[in-house]
């Protein structure tokens, strides 16, 4: 046992986890961070992500060379229908503005029941799986299967590809104006708009890439949103909400706990803890880890 | 106030409770079985509203109350007498919340919300792991009343959700939660115990949930975590109230009246297509219609009434 929790295999599945929940939240955080809306839709996402592989998979014989640029198009697309419809509608009806987080949570939840119940319907509640690049490969002590080293390589460029564009380049400059003050970017001639709609299609393809990714690892089902939905959620408040470099801190952090607190206590207890310490953090620090109080709104 | 009490409203009221009384009398199973499911989300949406209605805090995990009030009657079940047993399940609800709302309800708007999402997720898969410990795959309920007495006691629950809720909404403590939903800060500089205020009202509106769940136990015959704990429930809640629209005892009732209809229509034939259905409504309504299903009626009658003018 005691071997196990210090052997470097354990530190590496920690990690690897913590990658693939980094890009899920961080896909998350963006969208909460320049709109303010509190998407409980986004591990639905991650599932349309996971099908799409899955099926361009087994139709087309194609691995995640194809899959992925599918699935940026397809996060693109959602992005924009989500902003035509929903984004659109909550902000300007004045009614709306004054309840508009618990709106836009009240009407990502009814996305959220139709995406799956629709995954469903096409799809069926079977438990899908196939078999991609899954051979071990050894490095040094540590052995790995080929898909998970793929899958913390492609999410480890991806981090560092959203942390760059939002450090080096101006509409990065501009979203992280937002997200820090949206009304004051908007007096300086920021164009809210376009960032709000460039941040949902960032947000949603990140959680469709990730899909991907998750597909060639896990098995999958219309309700397999839950499963990095939630912790999304978890990490983003620990990290502090809107505040990406903290959540991805976060991520790494949630990956360690939950791959060790598993190898401890057995598998079985993963949605037992997930959701335990998902209603720690809220109860505790809702304010994050990292962040200053700004609970009280 | 005037509306509510008005002799017109109240003798629509009887009306309607004595026809709904009588339905055993004269309905087969089938029909008592569509009463049944019209009275429980009666009960449980006018208790939702209680709650979320009022303050505006919404509750994404109320089926958490419903379930334990079912697990918690499956415990006592023939140990004590039945009506203690369903009696139980509403303490327990009650306390659940008050133990649970008190810190979650310092945590304000959308973390609140995720928060009993959560929360319900994670009483269901405590259960599910106290079962499964346990080994025992599903309890069966022996001895439960027949379907009429069964009937009678959720058109008691309905009926009591909709008095508690009319009752409260126009009381003193009932326009404090309304305070606190328009601004809350303001609410606490004038003196109103929020904290207080909002713990109370979630812990009430646990209470009714708490005994359907217990009742809809022994109709059902049968306990599964996995069923009873279902997040469905809350979402139907959700539904009912926004689609109803407002925070009346009316929306409960409309609310319900549509969605049981839809649900005796769909749910057994086509339960996703039914689900998805319920997902868009949700969606159409809180985009497009926020002032819901009441909303709607009141421009009508306005509209009709000014062409009546003309």
């Amino acid at each position: 046992m005691i071997d196990v929790v210090f052997s470097a295999q354990l530190a590496l599945a920690a990690i690897a986890a913590g990658a693939i929940y980094a890009l899920v939240a961080t896909g998350l955080n963006l969208v909460y961070g320049t709109l303010r809306l509190l998407n409980i839709a986004h591990g639905d996402f991650v599932m349309i992500g996971a099908y799409l592989a899955f099926w361009v998979f087994t139709l087309f014989d194609f691995g995640p060379a194809l899959s992925l640029p599918l699935s940026v198009i397809t996060g693109i697309l959602l992005g924009l229908v989500t902003y035509k419809g929903l984004v659109s509608t909550l902000t300007q009806h004045s009614a709306h503005t004054d309840r508009l987080e618990s709106n836009s949570l009240l009407a990502f939840f009814g996305i959220s029941i139709v995406l799956q119940n629709g995954a469903a319907l096409l799809f069926t509640n079977n438990i899908r799986a196939y078999r991609y690049f899954d051979q071990v490969i050894t490095l040094g002590t540590m052995s790995i299967t080929g898909n998970r080293l793929l899958t913390l390589v492609i999410s480890t460029f991806l981090a560092l590809a959203t942390a760059a564009y939002l450090r080096f380049t101006l509409f990065g400059l501009a979203t992280r104006a937002v997200i820090q003050n949206r009304d004051a970017s908007s007096i300086v001639g920021i164009n809210l708009p376009r960032i709000y709609l460039v941040s949902l299609c960032f947000g949603f393809s990140l959680a469709c890439v990730s899909g991907v990714l998750v597909s060639m690892m896990e098995p999958i089902s219309p309700i397999m949103g839950f499963g990095y939905g939630i912790p999304a959620f978890v990490i983003i408040m620990l990290g502090g909400l809107g505040n990406l470099f903290g959540g991805i801190t976060a991520a790494f952090a949630l990956g360690v706990v939950e791959t060790y607190g598993l190898a401890l206590a057995g598998s079985n207890y993963r949605s037992l803890l997930v959701y335990g310490i998902f209603i720690l953090v809220m109860i505790l620090r809702p304010e994050g880890l990292f962040g200053k109080s700004q609970a009280a709104r | 106030m005037s509306t509510l009490w008005s002799s017109r409203t109240l003798l629509a009221s009887a009306a309607t409770l004595a026809f709904m009384a009588s339905l055993p009398l004269w309905g087969d199973d089938p029909a008592i079985g569509v009463g049944i499911n019209l009275l429980v989300w009666v009960a449980l949406s006018a208790s939702w509203i209680v709650f979320s209605g009022l303050t505006g805090y919404i509750s994404l995990g109320h089926a958490v109350f419903y379930g334990i009030g079912g697990y918690v009657t499956a415990l006592l079940w023939l140990s004590v007498p039945m009506w203690a047993s369903v009696a139980a399940g509403g303490v327990a609800a009650a306390l659940l919340a008050l133990v649970a709302g008190y810190p979650c309800l310092r945590v304000r708007g959308p973390y609140f919300v995720m928060l009993t999402f959560g929360l319900s997720q994670f009483v269901k898969f405590v259960v599910i792991e106290i079962e499964t410990a346990l080994q025992i795959g599903g309890r069966l309920i022996i001895g439960a009343p027949p379907l009429d007495i069964i009937y009678w006691l959720f058109l008691a629950m309905a009926t009591g959700a909709v008095v508690l809720l009319a009752v409260i909404r126009y009381s003193r403590f009932g326009s404090g939660l309304r305070a606190i939903r328009e601004d809350e800060v303001a609410a606490e500089t004038i003196g109103i115990p929020t904290v207080k205020y909002k713990a109370l009202a979630f812990a009430i509106s646990a209470i009714i949930p708490g005994l359907v769940g217990g009742i809809m136990l022994m109709r059902s015959g049968y306990l599964e975590p996995d069923t009873i704990f279902d997040p469905t429930v809350s979402l139907t809640m959700i539904c009912i109230a926004v689609i109803g629209g407002g925070n009346t005892p009316a929306t409960a009732l409309l609310g319900s009246l549509l969605l049981v209809g839809l649900s005796e229509t769909l749910w057994v034939r086509f339960p996703l297509v039914y689900m998805i259905l319920l997902g868009c409504l949700l969606v159409t309504f809180v985009l497009a219609v926020p002032q819901g299903l009441l909303g709607l009626l009141a421009q009508w009658r306005h509209r009709l009434h000014r062409r009546g003018e003309k």
